[in-house]
């Protein structure tokens, strides 16, 4: 079941926001967030006066370095992202910075195509970044930031923010909103497969 | 990776293989009738019924599962289609012994149960402008069969499945939900078809969320990836005619229309997100109707009810609206189709159309062992579409059962569509629900 409730002071409006990291709900549960610079860092956006800004948290029982290697793939989202039906490199290799992929939507939602931009990839601080410049979809401007964290009790935790554009005719909660359940879908999928790769994994090990 | 997948599937279902297993198929028939056969009593005329009923049944949704290639693969066919034949030719032997019975205690019950047997009807789907095919189409006639002392009627089923998000789940919904509402039917002494229906569709939404038990053709990204294909759902508006009665149990925006003294009746109601009543229900439930592209759950999906979507329940539910409708003289036909076509048609536009089809074939007065043409397949320069049409064959021998006429008003109905610029894949069937008297039954 999806929760549609989310911390409304989320929804920010004006400069230099530092989102949920800071929030009262979210510092309660993962502490060491809050003192985390690369969180704190990264996830700082300037949201101009018509966009909205949110972040999705996902805990995941695998290493760090299982869930980095699926998330890291900027040639191949749709391995975790099941909204998308396929991807293609149309500049760089997929793997530096710069590069630009051109993914398509399965059918049933609104949008058809994105092109993005790679624009950060850090392997030291699992940090990847990724710009929206173009495709058909209703989601101008959008920036979205994902970073992992090993998190004593359950292995990772994921973090991914985004700003976006609020597009005419909706809200910034609405556009949020939307954006949410797209983002929360593609982390508990990439909880799924990391988790299924560490079990088979530790299995391969026990023999 | 998936294109690729996509051209060899096609090629796979374009191959011998599938073709011999027809063969074999006729073969198993044969041997099955041969005990009727035997029976010095059984009727000529009942003999060639029963032999058309299983020939054509069997033909036809094996051109169909031939003609939806993208939706499953041969392999994975065969099996299922080979128990179910094998099941008609068990029925149908004591379907023999039966009407003799019949015949000498009952005769002007012969009259009634031939009129019903084999309802006549079409379809035809098109892939139309976009790119993948994910709609699916069920057609079983006399998928039920009620026996009692005094009377034997057949159930026949018709089902159009709209997927989204990927090709398996309208295509395990093809291959599944007319059994287990088969097993419903048989297993209900009431005939309380709301809850039956309902039952169904709660099966049907559970097997689809059940990995070990879906089979997925080879040509499905999802196998690719994970099990855990939240995001994927179709819509089903299933009919059910009975000698007495039309049933249509409706989940999503698909839609079902009766045609009945040349108006449009339409028999179920679409599941729209904006629809107050679905409103209502999403939003107690605790979820919101964003518009975004229209109305849409949580501004993802333009639907309110679906097969499958685990990651949007329980704002979007399987539960079926149920509508049963008592047949009257008047009833003409029957459409079913996905929203490829009522998004861009309406109801009594394509009534219009079906009824001129209907009409102008059956004034002609023409006679039962005339060799049919097949229906050909129309291709309109300049675009990019896959059309795929069942129903008419060369088969002088065995009669009509499947109707050119009911045929051509499907393929008149995705033509128009297309003309209107409908975006979606669209699927049509045309049930002829005229009925008439044989005359050869005496």
């Amino acid at each position: 079941m999806l929760a549609v409730h989310r911390p409304s002071s989320a929804v920010s409006d004006g400069d230099s926001v530092q989102i949920p990291m800071m929030i009262a709900s979210f510092q309660k549960r993962f502490p060491s967030l809050s003192r985390d610079s690369t969180a704190a860092r990264f996830h700082t956006h300037e949201v101009g006066p018509n966009q909205c800004c949110s972040a999705v948290i996902q805990e995941i029982s695998a290493p760090i370095s299982t869930v980095w290697s699926v998330v890291r793939r900027f040639d191949n989202p749709q391995a975790y992202k099941h909204f998308l039906k396929s991807c293609s490199v149309i500049g760089g290799d997929g793997d530096n910075v710069g590069s630009l992929r051109q993914v398509h939507v399965v059918s049933g939602l609104p949008a058809a195509s994105s092109t993005e931009r790679l624009d950060i990839l850090d392997d030291e601080r699992h940090v990847i970044s990724f710009s929206v410049v173009g495709g058909d979809h209703r989601l101008s401007n959008y920036r979205s930031v994902t970073t992992l964290h090993p998190s004593p009790i359950s292995g990772t935790v994921v973090v991914e923010s985004y700003v976006v554009d609020v597009p005419p005719g909706n809200t910034k909660e609405e556009t949020c909103d939307f954006v949410d359940v797209i983002v929360r879908c593609n982390l508990q999928s990439l909880a799924k497969i990391a988790e299924n790769t560490a079990a088979e994994s530790k299995k391969k090990m026990s023999l | 990776m998936a294109d690729i997948c996509y051209e060899d599937e096609t090629s796979a279902c374009e191959s011998r293989p599938l073709w011999s297993s027809r063969k074999w198929r006729i073969g198993v028939q044969r041997f099955r009738m041969s005990p009727s056969e035997m029976n010095p009593t059984a009727s000529t005329t009942e003999e060639e019924d029963k032999s058309e009923g299983i020939y054509n049944k069997r033909n036809k949704q094996e051109e169909y599962d031939f003609m939806n290639c993208a939706s499953s693969s041969p392999s994975q066919s065969s099996p299922e289609e080979e128990s179910v034949s094998l099941e008609d030719s068990d029925v149908s032997i004591s379907d023999g012994n039966s009407s003799v019975n019949d015949v000498a205690v009952i005769p002007s019950k012969k009259t009634v149960k031939e009129t019903d047997l084999r309802p006549r009807y079409g379809v035809a789907s098109v892939c139309g402008r976009r790119r993948d095919m994910e709609d699916a189409v069920a057609l079983h006639p006399s998928f039920v069969r009620k026996q009692t002392e005094f009377s034997r009627t057949r159930w026949h089923y018709f089902g159009v499945y709209d997927g989204h998000g990927c090709s398996h789940v309208a295509a395990r919904c093809k291959e599944r939900l007319h059994e287990l509402v088969q097993e419903e039917a048989l297993s209900d002494k009431k005939e309380e078809w709301k809850k039956m229906m309902e039952r169904s569709f709660t099966r049907m939404d559970k097997e689809v969320v059940r990995w070990g038990e879906t089979v997925m053709s080879a040509n499905c990204r999802c196998e690719l990836q994970t099990p855990d294909c939240d995001a994927v759902g179709s819509t089903a508006v299933v009919s059910v005619i009975t000698p007495e009665k039309i049933i249509v149990a409706n989940c999503g925006d698909s839609r079902a229309v009766l045609c009945r003294n040349g108006k449009a009746v339409p028999l179920s109601t679409d599941h729209k997100p904006d629809r107050p009543d679905e409103l209502d229900r999403i939003q107690e439930a605790g979820g919101r109707v964003i518009y975004w592209d229209g109305a849409r759950v949580l501004g993802v999906l333009a639907m309110s009810r679906a097969i499958g979507d685990n990651y949007l329940k329980p704002y979007v539910t399987s539960e079926p609206e149920v509508t049963v409708t008592d047949r009257t003289e008047e009833d003409e036909f029957l459409i079913l189709a996905t929203d490829g076509l009522w998004d861009v048609v309406t109801n009594e536009a394509a009534c219009t159309m079906v009824r001129m089809c209907l009409n102008r074939k059956s004034g002609r007065g023409r006679r039962r062992g005339e060799t049919q043409t097949p229906g050909r397949r129309s291709e309109e320069e300049g675009k990019e579409e896959e059309e795929k049409v069942v129903g008419s064959r060369k088969n002088g021998k065995r009669g009509e059962i499947t109707d050119k006429a009911c045929t051509e008003a499907s393929v008149l109905l995705t033509k128009l569509a297309l003309a209107k610029h409908s975006s979606d894949n669209v699927s049509v069937v045309v049930i002829d629900l005229r009925r008439r008297r044989k005359r050869h039954v005496a």
